[in-house]
């Protein structure tokens, strides 16, 4: 299969959901809402998506090793540096003092 | 040397004296085709039926009759410089274009021919963005279609369908692929995002990858992550006139997109009662892809 996201190339693969979300929220050529949208998304009550998203970010900062390869710079295009400080970054924007470990 | 229609003999001194790029212009077009199998002269043959009877309704977009579209470009030319694009589009492929203008997305304004391999590669190494239309604002970085002078951002490729014909194929056919339809007939959350890739063979044919170009940031020490990050505090540097800490970011041709794809980027519609394409801009192969 010919396909450039990893989602699309690995649907139940390890952070599938991460990847996508924060690709399809974060990426350079997203909208310039997006970012505040995902916020938004973060805070509802019930949002599936979510739920899993954010236990596979919470389970990525605890382990990057973990990520697959490059993945999650090669398709989100982040530039902050490394994955855990994109990775931290996000934690922070969504869930603010929240703890990491659940 | 042939003409530009590559049918008719002309002197090198015609060449030059028809000439209308500059030498860094030239400089950035003859090195993309030396590395990559793009030929600047070579026309996509548009499926000129099938873009006739393209609807912009189903893409999210106002009804556009070929009427409206011409009237669109001669309005709004000056001030939106991308809608140049159609002086070289069929008149099928125009009419598409003017619609995808009559929208909020920014494909045909960041990844369309009109942006040239040298606005591609700046955009690329210095995070120069072509929908800036002041050249000081550009120079330092500021977006040009967000407002509040936001910092122009950039993944580590930039990239373009060069043909207008095939950019407006991609985007008419892209729009009617059942992924991208999915992602835009789908409720409406004014909260959702979606991206999509489907194969560039699918969507312009076998040869359509000779018709995509880009310039790739190049790695430091084999990081692009460090690639990014250094791109962006350079960029930094330069726009506060502060000297900076770290190389110049470079930037080489994408040598092909041959088994690449192309992005569909889905979002909310400004009037938030549907989605629409605000993006579409072609990758090359995943080459960690199984």
């Amino acid at each position: 299969m010919t396909a450039f996201y990893y989602w699309e190339q690995h649907p139940d693969g390890p952070f599938a959901t991460l990847i996508n979300v924060a690709t399809s929220y974060c990426h350079p050529e997203t909208d310039y809402d997006a970012y505040d949208a995902l916020k938004r998304r973060a805070k509802r009550e019930s949002d599936p998506e979510m739920d899993v998203f954010k236990s596979e970010l919470r389970a990525a900062i605890q382990d990057p090793s973990q990520l697959p390869g490059n993945e999650l710079s090669r398709n989100v295009q982040y530039d902050d540096g490394s994955p855990e400080a994109f990775l931290r970054r996000l934690w922070r924007d969504l869930y603010g003092d929240e703890p990491v470990e659940a | 040397m042939l003409d530009a229609r590559g049918t008719a003999e002309i002197s090198r001194a015609e060449v030059i004296r028809h000439e209308t790029r500059i030498p860094s212009e030239v400089w950035a077009d003859q090195r993309q085709q030396v590395e990559s199998p793009w030929d600047r002269h070579r026309r996509y043959d548009a499926p000129r039926a099938e873009l006739r009877d393209f609807r912009p309704e189903p893409a999210g977009l106002p009804a556009t009759s070929p009427e409206d579209a011409a009237r669109h470009v001669k309005e709004h030319r000056d001030e939106r410089p991308w809608l140049t694009a159609v002086d070289k589009a069929c008149p099928e492929a125009s009419r598409i274009i003017a619609s995808a203008d009559a929208g909020d997305g920014h494909a045909h304004i960041r990844h369309e021919g009109w942006v040239t391999e040298e606005r591609l590669m700046r955009r690329a190494a210095y995070l120069e963005d072509p929908a800036q239309l002041d050249p000081v604002k550009r120079a330092n970085g500021i977006d040009g279609l967000s407002v509040n002078d936001r910092r122009h951002f950039c993944a580590d490729m930039a990239t373009r369908i060069a043909d207008p014909d095939a950019f407006a194929t991609a985007f008419a056919r892209g729009i009617e692929h059942p992924k991208v339809r999915a992602a835009i007939d789908r409720p409406f959350d004014p909260e959702a995002r979606a991206e999509i890739s489907i194969p560039i063979a699918d969507i312009l044919g076998t040869d359509g990858y000779k018709y995509c170009t880009g310039w790739q940031l190049e790695s430091v020490a084999g990081d692009q992550d460090a690639a990014r990050a250094n791109r962006k505090s350079w960029a930094l540097a330069k726009a506060a006139d502060r000297q900076p800490e770290v190389p110049e970011p470079r930037t080489s041709p994408v040598p092909t997109f041959e088994g690449g794809t192309i992005s569909y980027v889905v979002s909310p519609k400004q009037s938030a009662d549907g989605y629409e394409v605000k993006s579409m801009y072609p990758n090359p192969r995943d080459e960690g892809a199984r």
